[in-house]
This record gives structure tokens, sequence and C-alpha cells, in this order.
């Protein structure tokens, strides 16, 4: 029932069915839905501003955002700005809530940014991460288990200090099932699925607030998107990487995967688990930064 | 057999009756599902907003919200009483308000009251025996559900039916508007909007190209009544004149002019401007209001591009002609400037264009609705649709007819007002409703395209996709579905209004939590939601009513004075209708003086008239291990204890009149509220000076009214203070029990001031 593209980096490119993130978008507000509505765990605030509705209706706004970009292509400069538009829901927690406006950096200290905390830092995160996590993909599996580890930290990390992590265990597994089938090449998860998971992470690290954490864990992808944006900036070339004997490889660093394949031919397989140790052990940084702070 | 076949035969019938009933009405299976649809959002519409009733009925009488509803309730009781044009052909002078000088009560738009009147006069030559309170109170709620229907049709025009109802649905439940067309809520928003929906329904109408011109006449002069009607019953009127001026403006600089238009511009505006100036109040002055200028230049500008089209220049002689004109136009602005003919632009709209003015103008600050609301409110207001208001925005553009033009300009402009003015919200409404319609039709039609399609392979495939299929195009439509339906329902951000009882976090959206409101004076104007009516304020102004005379002066601020005129039945001093800044800096004055100044400056007025002064504060009671029987009482600063701020300021403002009028002197001077204390981190600290204030003396003895009554509860905020020339009366709410409403009780006292002991202490010269 799903549209179906070929996979590129199999022999005789099979056709994959495509967009199954859209099952994840509906599972996840599904399962949000039912968390507010049999107050599994009671998010109480004197606002009474609801966190697993907020992260319901960011989620949505991912995958809506996603399923437009597999429908019609969106340009970059739209993909880029829209999440902002996701952000205004978490803007509104956060102010009603009354978050720590402040990020403690390491070796830096905290920095507070007031009022711009609302207005800048919180679209501005949405906005990076989403993108970010939606450039580093292509390969089966490294779409979908690279954001469900970064998840998987965030989402322990947070459970040391709050009761906000119960929200994700659901749509995680759900997740969990999706990037099975995706690392054995049955499905992909599509835009739809990279933009939802995207905006799973960033909405559920303001949330949670655990913004430094979600930094430190992303900073693989950061990585990667500066990389292929800055030779797109500066170069003008695109990141390309050939397909030969099934195996990768790469004559250039312009992005993470070209990076790890340069000159040094790879199974699909093998680039998925290395981006994803990486991936792993900034997570496990990012961990073992949050129980350090914590213990000090 | 025979009987088999007789039912076979009826059925026969039935069938083709039915058939031929069909035929005889067009229907059709689509405009039955339309119109059931619209049915049903109309009845979603009305009901929403007649939900606060349920706290009106036990108080036998249906309320009116807030306070400027009795101003215009006033008004329609009177035209009841002597008629339609009573109180501009009696020059109508309530004394009852802004004591000694009164109310000027020509100085009010005449369309809400008149039509109230006009048509509980209706209602009452039909044997309806129904309280005109009562029937203002509905009307706000019939009148909003029209502009729902209004719009229904405006949104067919712009993109079929469909976004008709969308659009009909979005604002049914939007909840600025929404607010202001609730239960009682009997204000000048109302014929307000319903006058710019007809106008834009009819104008746009008559712009249609596909009309013939007899046609477009016709509507054209629809639009100019409707217009009429809008300039004669909101003051915001001046907004709809310049976006229509500034639509056709467009119009022409996009080449687009034909002489349809400014036969429909002339006649729309020029017979709708000509109504208007008849209206008592508005007259002719009105026309040479800044506001209405941009009108006329526009006028000009289409009989310039009239002339144009007819080649009778050349191009050398068109460029002098634009010289000349510009040099004109300029030249007749400067005198007109100069000689003071240009009418001044009232300080609301002065601060709608530039924010930043209205921090110095307290008296316009302190109203809650003229707040400027932040970007954060903007999506509380709008919720989640804003994402089909920019979609929406984006095929307006992509499209840009002539309607589209418009509602693009309505909603762009509609988007800044409302971001500057809270109240501005509901103009925004409409617009927001239109667009996010569209979006929403705009987004579905190629998924629902796709879905009658036959499932053969799709063209689209430059990067990704190569087939798509039907399901797929379900699964977008389900996504557009939840998302109406998080707006619809699952709202994460709800109302932070105090709330009692166990209620959700989040979840309602604000338009359902308004329906949970009680009218302002049934909660006894506090934000609460109680269980039943709170009788406070009902009582103090049943208690006014019967035992004071019409004439005595209460002395109260600003804001209750609508209820204590109308309601309760005596003189004010002054009311939301802010005509004397000078009083009201007067009023702020009395409260945070000292006892003997206050009385001072109310000895300006007539000692034998002004009796009584009143005050209303919120207490909140809590427990605490401390205090003998538990609980302490503080107050909590939804009454005047929290208002008080902006009676120091405004009174401050003042502060050079006042001094040289010889009022404030060395030791009872100041500017602002930090003459009175400080905050700190345990709350407000009131200094020497503060606790000398009239205010806090009286706000402390009507909350040890309400202590001493109630078991002997210890308060915390305020010691003990003896008043020296002012006597209880009635303290209305002394004796509620501090368990109901969630510990929050509101209680309003009413003191007489002992005239013969401040004269005896005081004794003239």
């Amino acid at each position: 029932m799903f549209p179906t593209v070929p996979d590129q980096h199999k022999n005789g490119k099979p056709l994959v069915p495509n967009g199954l993130g859209v099952l994840y978008v509906l599972f996840a507000i599904v399962c949000l839905f039912l968390i507010y509505f049999f107050e599994i765990e009671s998010f109480a605030s004197v606002s009474g501003i609801s966190a697993p509705l907020t992260l319901a209706v960011c989620i949505l706004f991912g995958g809506f955002m996603g399923l437009l970009d597999d429908w019609m292509d969106l340009k970059w400069r739209y993909k880029a700005f829209m999440p902002l538009i996701a952000a205004l829901p978490l803007v509104y927690f956060a102010i009603g809530m009354n978050v720590r406006t402040s990020i403690v950096l390491p070796f830096i200290g905290s920095v507070d940014f007031g009022i711009w905390y609302f207005y800048l830092i919180i679209p501005l995160i949405v906005m990076i991460v989403t993108n970010t996590v939606n450039m580093l993909g292509g390969f089966n599996g490294l779409e979908s288990i690279c954001p469900a580890i970064v998840l998987l930290g965030l989402m322990s990390i947070s459970a040391l200090t709050s009761s906000y992590y119960l929200l994700m265990v659901g749509p995680i597994i759900f997740w969990l099932i999706l990037a099975a089938l995706n690392l054995k090449g049955k499905i992909f998860v599509g835009n739809s699925g990279s933009f939802a998971i995207g905006m799973t992470i960033a909405s559920f690290a303001i949330i949670a607030d655990v913004k430094l954490s979600l930094l430190i864990s992303i900073i693989p992808y950061i990585f990667n998107s500066s990389l292929i944006l800055l030779t797109v900036f500066f170069t003008h070339k695109k990141a390309l990487i050939a397909f030969k004997n099934n195996k990768l490889e790469s004559n250039h660093k312009r992005s993470l995967v070209t990076t790890i394949t340069y000159h040094r031919p790879l199974t699909e397989r093998k680039i998925v688990a290395i981006v994803s140790i990486i991936v792993t052990i900034f997570t496990l940084l990012a961990i073992a930064y949050s129980f350090l702070s914590i213990l000090v | 057999m025979a009987i088999r076949e007789g039912k076979l035969m009826s059925k026969d019938q039935i069938n083709s009756g039915l058939k031929s009933f069909g035929k005889r009405f067009k229907f059709n299976r689509s405009s039955v599902l339309v119109i059931s649809a619209l049915i049903l959002i109309l009845l979603v519409a009305f009901t929403v907003r007649i939900l606060p009733m349920r706290w009106e009925i036990p108080s036998g009488q249906i309320h009116l919200n807030e306070y400027d509803p009795y101003y215009q309730y006033s008004i329609t009781e009177y035209m009841v009483d002597n008629g339609l044009f009573s109180p501009y052909t009696n020059n109508w002078v309530n004394y009852q308000q802004w004591y000694p000088n009164g109310l000027n009560m020509r100085m009010s738009l005449p369309a809400l009251p008149m039509t109230a009147a006009a048509l509980y006069q209706v209602v009452s030559f039909l044997g309806i025996n129904v309280d005109l309170m009562t029937f203002c109170a509905l009307l706000a709620v019939a009148l909003g559900t029209l502009s729902c229907l209004v719009l229904y049709f405006i949104g067919k025009d712009m993109g079929g039916r469909a976004v008709g109802l969308f659009a009909a649905l979005f604002l049914a439940l939007a909840p600025s508007f929404l607010q202001r067309s609730s239960l009682g809520f009997f204000d000048t928003e109302i014929p307000g909007i319903l006058g710019l929906l007809v106008f834009v329904l009819m104008f746009l109408r008559s712009m249609d190209p596909k009309r013939s011109l007899r046609g477009g006449l016709i509507y054209s002069i629809g639009a100019a009544l409707a217009l009429a009607y809008f300039i004669a019953g909101w003051g915001a009127a001046y907004y709809i004149l310049d976006l229509t001026a500034l639509f056709v403006f467009v119009l022409v600089l996009l080449k687009r002019y034909d002489r349809r238009l400014l036969i429909n511009y002339g006649v729309t505006m020029g017979l709708g401007l000509l109504i208007a100036t008849r209206v008592p109040y508005i007259g002719l002055s009105y026309l040479t209001s800044a506001p209405v200028l941009p009108v006329v230049a526009v006028f000009i500008v289409l009989l310039a591009a009239e002339f144009m089209r007819h080649n009778v220049f050349s191009v050398k002689n068109k460029m002098y002609l634009v010289m000349v004109s510009i040099v004109a136009i300029l030249g007749s602005l400067v005198p007109l400037m100069y000689f003071g003919y240009l009418g001044d632009i009232a300080g609301k709209f002065v601060s709608v264009i530039l924010p930043g003015a209205r921090e110095n103008a307290p008296l316009i600050a302190s109203v809650a609705e003229h707040r400027i609301p932040a970007w954060g409110n903007l999506y509380v207001e709008l919720g989640i649709a804003v994402i089909f208001f920019i979609i929406g925005l984006y095929f307006t553009l992509k499209n840009p007819t002539n309607r589209n033009l418009f509602l693009l300009l309505f909603g762009v402009t509609g988007l800044y007002f409302g971001a500057s003015m809270a109240r501005l919200l509901v103009i925004l409404a409409p617009a927001f409703a239109l667009i996010a319609g569209i979006g929403i039709i705009g987004m579905l039609k190629p998924f629902m395209s796709l879905l009658k399609e036959t499932p053969t392979a799709t063209v689209k495939a430059k990067r990704k996709l190569l087939r798509v299929n039907k399901e797929y195009s379900i699964i977008g439509i389900l996504l557009i579905l939840v998302m109406l339906m998080t707006q619809f329902a699952f709202n994460p951000t709800q109302t932070s209004m105090v709330q009692t009882g166990q209620v959700q976090v989040g979840g309602a959206p604000r338009s359902y939590a308004n329906g949970y409101m009680p009218t302002a004076i049934s909660a006894a104007g506090l934000p609460l939601v109680p269980p039943e009516p709170m009788p406070q304020w009902l009582n103090m102004l049943k208690y006014t009513s019967n035992n004071l005379h019409s004439t005595d002066v209460v002395v109260a601020w600003w804001d209750y004075g609508y209820w204590l005129s109308v309601m309760g039945d005596v003189t004010t001093l002054a009311d939301n209708a802010t005509v004397d800044a000078a009083q009201i800096e007067n009023l702020g004055f009395v409260y945070m003086s000292t006892e003997d100044d206050a009385l001072a400056m109310l000895s300006t007025y007539d000692q034998k008239r002004v009796q009584y002064i009143l005050v209303f504060t919120s207490l909140f009671v809590y427990p605490h291990n401390e205090s003998p029987t538990g609980f302490y009482v503080a107050q909590y600063g939804l009454g005047d204890e929290g208002k008080w701020v902006w009676m120091a300021r405004i009174s401050g403002g003042a502060h050079d009149r006042l001094t040289n009028e010889g009022f404030m002197h060395p030791g009872n001077t100041w500017s602002d509220e930090m003459a009175f204390g400080k905050s700190s981190d345990y709350g407000w600290e009131w200094s020497a000076q503060g606790i000398n204030s009239l205010i806090y003396k009286l706000l402390s003895a009507t909350e040890h009214a309400f202590a001493n009554k109630t078991n002997g509860l210890v308060t915390a905020t305020s010691m003990d203070v003896d008043l020296q020339y002012f006597e209880p009366v009635y303290i209305s709410g002394d004796d509620t029990s501090f368990g109901s409403y969630g510990d929050l009780i509101p209680v309003v006292g009413l003191y007489k001031i002992n005239w013969a002991a401040y004269n005896a202490a005081h004794p003239k010269p």
C-alpha cells in the first residue's frame, strides 16, 4: 500500500516500500493521547499545559512536514524553516512551564539566555535537530537506528530527574520495530519518518529539559551537516558514493559517510554499524556527563 | 400474494415520490451533506456560546458579561422606554454616571442598542414575554452564530462550499470571537463583526465580473448599508475602510483597474459614508478624520486611472499630472493639519500602530483588553491551525485573484493588529478562519483527487516516488484530520484561569473553556469557575439598589462603575467610558492618599451627595499551623488589592496638577506605586505611606471583617487598622464559608463616609 522506491545499495535495486514513518507518527500520537486520557502519569502544571499533547502535536507537525516532502519534494529553503512553526507549541510550553532559560555548558558554565531562550534558542534547536537528523540517512538502518540511540540516551538521562521518559516508551518500541525492518532492507521510513523522529528528539529534549545532553549526543549529526553544507557552500559539490560489488566507496570527504568510506570500500551494513557506534559513543558521553553532574 | 404486491406498489410509490420531491428542490447528496454540516456547525457555535447559562439560571435572571455591556444595556433600555432615537433627540445625559457632569449618552454608537431595542419590540409585539437583559444576553449569541453563517457564504465564494464550512467552523470556535460573542457579551463587537462580514461578502460579490452590472450595483448598495451599520456599530470601522481603500489601491497598482471598480467603490463608500454621517455622534466630522482620508484619496486615484485609460494625455502630460496631484495632496494636507481640521485619531488607534506609545498612557494600558499580546499568545489563540494558515497564505499568494488579494490583505493586516492589541484579535478571527480553510482544502485536494483516480502509476518521479497508491493518500488525509482534531479536541494548552475542582491539564481548547466560564458578575468579578453562581457582587448591587437613593454617589474604582450605576442604581464618579481622565486621576488620588486628604478631595464634590465608598477584595484562605483555627487569610490580588497599582500610577501621572491644586503635599505625594512600598520575596511590603493610604485601610478593614465573622481567622497580609471617617455599612461576602470556591473568597465592602467627624476635625476657615 505504500509507494515503493528502489534500494540503491543492493544488487538489482529491489523495490522497497517507503514512507512507513507515517505509521510511527500515528502510533506515537495515539500513544500520547492515551497517556493523556488515562492520566497514566500526571504531568500537572499550574499553567494548564499538557506535556503529552504538546509532544503529540510536535510529532504530528514533523510527520506532516515529512509527508509533504515525500509527497512533493519540498525545496530546501522550505524544509529548513518549516520546523519553526512546529517550535510554537514548544515555545508556549516552555513559557507556561517556566522552564530554565539557561544551558549549562561544560567548561563555560551556565549561560542564561533570558527570553531569548524562548524566542531564539528553542526554534533554533528544533530547526537544527530536525534538519540534521534528516540529513544523515540513505542507508538501510542509518536513518532509523541512530536517532533511536540518541532518543534512548535522552530518555535514560531524563529518567534521572523526571518521569517524562514515560511518554516515549511506547513510541520508541514501535520505532525500534520499524528500525529492525529498515535494517533488514524491508522498508524505508522516508522523510515522514526522519522528520518525525527528529522532531520527537528535539521536542522531547526541550520538554524534559535535557538540552545539553541533546547537544552532546547530536554532535556527529552536526558534524555531518556542517560538512555537507560547507562543501556545498564553498565548492558547490554534493557528496557522492559509488556502489561496486556490494561495497560502497568514495573519493572525497564531503559528509560523514563519505569520510568513513574514503578510499575504503565498506559494505552498507558496516557503514551503518560504524556510524551507529560513533553516535553511541557521543550518547554515552552525554549520559556520563549528566550522571557526573548529578553526582558532583 | 395480494398483500405482497400491495407492499411493492407502495414502495415504488414512495420511491418515485421521493425522487420527484428531490427533483423539485434540486437536492443532491452533496448539498444535503453540506447543509447538514452547516447546521451542525451553527448548532455548535450556538451551544458553545450559550453554555455559561448554567450559572445564570439559579439567580433567576440572565446577566450580561463583563462591564461594557451594561452601558450598552442602559442605552437599549432607554430606547425601549422612550423610542429608538430618544437618546439623541432628547439630548440624554445620564447623571447617574460621571457625577457631577453626567455622561453624555449622545456620544455612543447606536447600531447595537438600536438593533436590540428594535428586535426586542418585535419580540414583545409577538407576545413573547422576556426580560430585556435576558434578551440582550441572548442577542449576542444569536448574532455571533449568524456571523458564522455569513462567513460560510464568504468562504463559499472564495473557494467552494468546503472552504466555507471550514471557515465557519474555525470562526465558530475561534477563542477571541467566541469570548466576545458568548452569552451576555452585549458589546460593540457583535454588530461590528456581523457588519464587517456582510460588508466583505457584499463588496466582493459586487466586484465579481461574472455578475451583471445591475447585480453588481445591488450588491454595492448592500455593501454600503452593511458598511454604514458597521461604522455605526464599532469604532474599529476605520479598519475596514482603510483595508478596502488599500485593496482597491493595490488593484490599481496591479493594473486591474476597470470602470466597474470605480462604480462599485464609489457607490459603496459614498453611500455607506453618507448614511453613516447621518448617524448622530458620528456626524460630518467623521469624513475629515485622518483614517477616512485614504478612502477619498483612493477615489481620486480611481478617477485618475479612469482618465488615464482613455489616453487623453500624452506621456509627458501624464507625468505632469502625477506631479501636480502629489503636490496638491501634500499641499492640502499641511494646512488641514495646521488648522486642526484633521480630526484627532483617538489615542487607542495610535497605540495600535505604535504599541510603544502605550507605555506612556497608563489609563489605556491598565485595561486588559488593550494589552499587547505576546507572540506565544498568538499560538494559544490560533492553535495548531497556524500551519494551515501559513499554507493558506501560500495558496492565496500563488493564485492572486481579486478575492484572494483581498483575503491576503485582510489576513496580513489582521495579524498585525491582532499582534499589537489583544482586543483586535477578534478582527483577525474571520480572516484566519478563511485562510486556514483555504489552506486545509488546498492540502486535501491533491490527496482527494488521487483517491478518485484509477490506481495507475503517477508521473511524479523526480527523485524518489515512483508509485503512489491510494492508501498513501488516505494516510495524508488522516494526518490532516488528526491535526484538526488536536485543534478542536486535544489542544495542548488551556486558559490559565483559576480552576476549581479536578480539571484535566490541557486538553480542552480555550474555546470550550470559555463555555465553562460564568459571566463576570456571576463569578463575583473573579476569573473563577464556581459550582454555582457567586452572589457577593449581586447581593451588593441588590443592597445598593434597595437601600440607597439613586442620587447617592458611591465612590468606586472605575471598573465597577457600570455595574453600580446600571444594576446597583446609584450614582458613580467614573466607569469604563473614561471620558474624563482628570476625574479618574482624582479617584486614584482618593484611594491612594490618607483619609484626610481623600476626604479633602471628595469635599470638592457635594458632601451631601458623596456618601459612600466601595472596595472589592479577593481573599485567599490557606491552612497554617501557627493560627489557632488552623487557617490564615490573605489578600489574593484579583480585587482592588491588585488594582491599586493602577490607581497609584494613574494619579501619580497627574502629580504636577494635583500638587498645584494643593492636594498632593510633602508626606502625601507620589508619582507611581513605588512610594507605597517595595516588592520583596514575600510579596509586596507596604511602606509607612502605603499603610496610611485609604486603599490599604479599606482593604484591611474588609479583610478583617471577613476574618472576624468566620470563626476568627488570622489575617496574614495586613494589620488591623482603625478607620477614622469611614463606617462599614454592608460587607457582602463576609459570611461566605471559606471552603467554597477553592478557598478564594470575593468580598465587597461598602463604607459610609462620616462627614460630620471630618468636618469637625477640619473646621472651615
